[in-house]
């Protein structure tokens, strides 16, 4: 999913961990993931199967998989993926990393017995050294959606990008990691940008799963950075890694931070992360000039978080996606672009407003 | 007098029982929503985004229906009734997303059901909402030792005596369930029996099921409903297919599904609401398990609004006959 399997692959390679990677997600894997799924479920479901029935043609036979700490989340899919597998004649074994608060303990052991029993030291230091790659992808990615709006030449920095994953990938130690980070970073700081340019400022949020996962949401970042818009995000997956296995308390500040926010208009957790949408919404309403709500197609949370979202006080344009393989990029791209335009116009009214009253 | 609103919807039709005479004991008047109609459910559905799901709308539109005629909403959330069992998004966010739709709507009574959250909290929730009508915690339990009394008869009465749900409701609460007094279990050993699987609310909302359990009855079949399956069958059952449960209402999918499959049942019927994330993994289980076994035949009817009456008819249509044939092949063997 998205750049997860950059410290994932650290993390096995150190370890010495036979491994296979599936391959990157492409309109096979959604396509396989749809046709043996049941019908109407989450693009999330198809395409942890078309990954499953992916690594499996390559000869997997264990297969990991992080289970979420969601209520709606991963909990109960692996199970039927399994079924599912192992009626199409692949004989594999699925182990959920359940990240959750207190499995920490139960995945450790699960870590253990993948890695032959390495040594704890191996392993923490594997851990490490997964987490600091982690860490500098999601660095890089945050300054590319600074700068994708605003550079001169279109698509520098989605190349400058897609070689930076890469190269860190590729790291294999921390002192190349840290020069590669540095580079990489130099040179984004070098690419020509149009100073004057105040560039619109949309916020994205909705479904862990479809918003990281760029395939699955048309590529809507990459989108709006087309039409000159700067993204922001809440949802990194370092942040969530560093939540789920606590090592950041900086990180449960920030989810309680949007919790508080949305607690006037939907009180609990409903599992998924339809809290946290609302909750961005509110929160956000006055620094973004609109939101982009990515929704998996019959996804409940979100189905409830759009259904909460219009009543707020805080107002804020926002243009809810459904994510599904049935769904049209083409017909998404449109919307978009309406949506842009809307913002652009209401901003240029505040604008004007503005002036009148100085 | 408080009057309490209950749209009958959802966990009506579980917990009604309980519920009524919860607030009764405290001295309020109960009101439900009458049952649905075409318009209920464009109502409801005019007010949510199209992908709401059907019980989902169908709630909506209930409670829409309610407003002016009572001076609260009872909306319980019940997240969990055994531990680490989860309840789909929908009830967890059901009061909000009411109050979001429904502006108009009175106040909403809110109670949260937690079992992970220990029974001290338990009390204390069910105290606090009990408060809305007394100060005195000696009459709120006694209400709630009353409730929960009634709730058991409810459950006996389906389970011991093999009422279908609606029947038993208006054994319990004299209240007739307009339009469902259907035909009682007839005695004589009928031709066949069809085990139902579903959410209570979509087998019993005559509306949105285009009646379908006085369809099968016409058909002259049995219907067992996983209501009449006693707790600890159902559960040993859930375990079986799917390991520990998950869901919080998995039992009446995966649990009588996995009973009727081995009891011998002569077809399985599960309903289930399109786009309803629960049910489609649940269903999907079931119907793995009943392609594997190969004995008992297996339909899963996916409603939603637009779902067309006669499509369905025909279906069952279809599936009672290859029913009755495989019934004569199978006798024509034996002799
Ligand atoms: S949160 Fe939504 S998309 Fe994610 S698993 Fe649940 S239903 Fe699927
Ligand atoms: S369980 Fe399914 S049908 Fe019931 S409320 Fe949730 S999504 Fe809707």
């Amino acid at each position: 999913m998205g750049n997860l399997y950059v410290p994932c692959r650290a993390v096995l390679e150190q370890l010495g961990v036979d491994y296979v990677i599936p391959p990157v997600n492409s309109q096979r894997t959604l396509s396989l993931g749809s046709r043996y799924s049941p019908e109407g479920l989450c693009i999330p479901f198809k395409m942890t199967l078309g990954n499953m029935i992916e690594a499996a043609e390559l000869g997997a036979n264990t297969l990991l998989v992080p289970g979420g700490y969601g209520i709606c989340r991963l909990g109960y899919y692996t199970r039927v993926q399994e079924q599912i597998l192992h009626n199409l004649g692949y004989d594999i074994e699925i182990i959920q990393l359940g990240v959750s608060e207190r499995k920490f303990l139960g995945m450790m052991d699960i870590i253990k017995r993948v890695s032959n029993d390495s040594p704890w030291r191996r392993i923490l230091s594997a851990f490490r050294f997964g987490l600091s790659k982690l860490n500098a992808v999601d660095q890089i990615e945050r300054i590319v959606q600074k700068v994708r709006p605003v550079e001169l030449i279109p698509g520098t920095a989605n190349q400058l990008y897609t070689r930076a994953v890469q190269a860190i990938d590729n790291a294999d130690d921390y002192d190349t990691l840290k020069r590669v980070k540095a580079d990489y970073l130099g040179q984004l700081k070098h690419v020509a940008i149009n100073e004057q340019a105040r560039p619109l400022i949309v916020g994205v949020t909705g479904e862990f799963y479809v918003v990281l996962e760029p395939f699955s949401s048309f590529d809507i970042e990459r989108e709006l950075g087309k039409l000159g818009v700067e993204v922001r995000r809440a949802t990194f997956i370092s942040g969530w890694t560093k939540f789920s296995l606590f090592l950041n308390p900086f990180g449960i500040n920030e989810k309680s931070r949007i919790h508080k926010a949305a607690y006037p208009y939907l009180k609990r957790d409903i599992g998924g992360d339809g809290w946290e949408s609302v909750g961005e919404k509110v929160l956000h309403a006055k620094e973004y000039d609109g939101l982009i709500h990515l929704a998996p197609f019959t996804c409940m949370p979100e189905i409830i978080a759009e259904n909460i979202m219009p009543s707020t006080k805080e107002q804020m344009p926002v243009l809810t996606i459904l994510c599904d393989e049935q769904i049209a990029k083409a017909g998404v791209l449109t919307r978009l672009e309406a949506f842009v335009d809307l913002l652009e116009r209401k901003r240029r009214k505040q604008n004007d407003q503005l002036r009148v009253t100085v | 007098m408080t009057t309490v609103g209950i749209p009958r919807a959802l966990l009506y039709y579980q917990y009604y029982p309980m519920w009524k005479t919860f607030f009764e004991h405290l001295g309020a008047e109960v009101v439900v929503s009458p049952p649905t109609t075409r318009k209920t459910l464009t109502e409801g559905a005019s007010r949510v985004v199209a992908d709401t799901c059907l019980p989902a709308k169908v709630f909506v539109g209930h409670t829409v229906s309610l407003v002016g005629k009572c001076d609260c909403i009872f909306i319980p959330v019940i997240r969990s009734l055994k531990s680490k069992t989860y309840n789909c998004s929908k009830f967890l966010g059901l009061p909000d997303m009411t109050r979001a739709v429904v502006p108009e709507a009175p106040p909403i009574l809110e109670i949260e059901i937690d079992i992970n959250r220990g029974k001290r909290r338990l009390y204390q929730d069910i105290y606090k909402l009990g408060r809305h009508f007394t100060w005195n915690p000696l009459k709120v339990k006694e209400a709630a030792t009353a409730a929960w009394q009634s709730l058991l008869d409810y459950r006996e009465l389906m389970y011991r005596r093999e009422l279908i749900l609606p029947q038993a409701m208006e054994e319990i609460t004299g209240e007739s369930q307009t339009g469902l007094n259907m035909i009682l279990k007839s005695q004589t050993v009928p031709p066949t029996t069809i085990g139902l699987i579903g959410h209570a609310y979509l087998l019993y909302d005559e509306h949105i099921n285009y009646q379908l359990i006085r369809r099968l009855q016409q058909y002259d079949a049995t219907v067992v409903t996983p209501e009449m399956l006693p707790g600890n069958i159902i559960e040993a059952s859930v375990n079986k297919l799917a390991g520990k449960a998950y869901w919080t209402y998995e039992e009446e999918v995966v649990g009588a599904g996995g009973h009727f499959l081995e009891s011998g049942v002569d077809g399985i019927i599960g309903i289930m609401a399109f786009g309803c994330g629960p049910d489609s993994l649940m269903m999907d289980m079931v119907h793995r398990h009943a392609t594997r076994q190969k004995t008992t035949p297996f339909m899963c009817l996916t409603l939603e609004e637009h779902t067309s009456e006669t499509g369905v008819i025909t279906r069952l249509e279809a599936f009672m006959d290859m029913i009755h044939r495989r019934k004569q092949k199978g006798e024509a063997v034996c002799v």
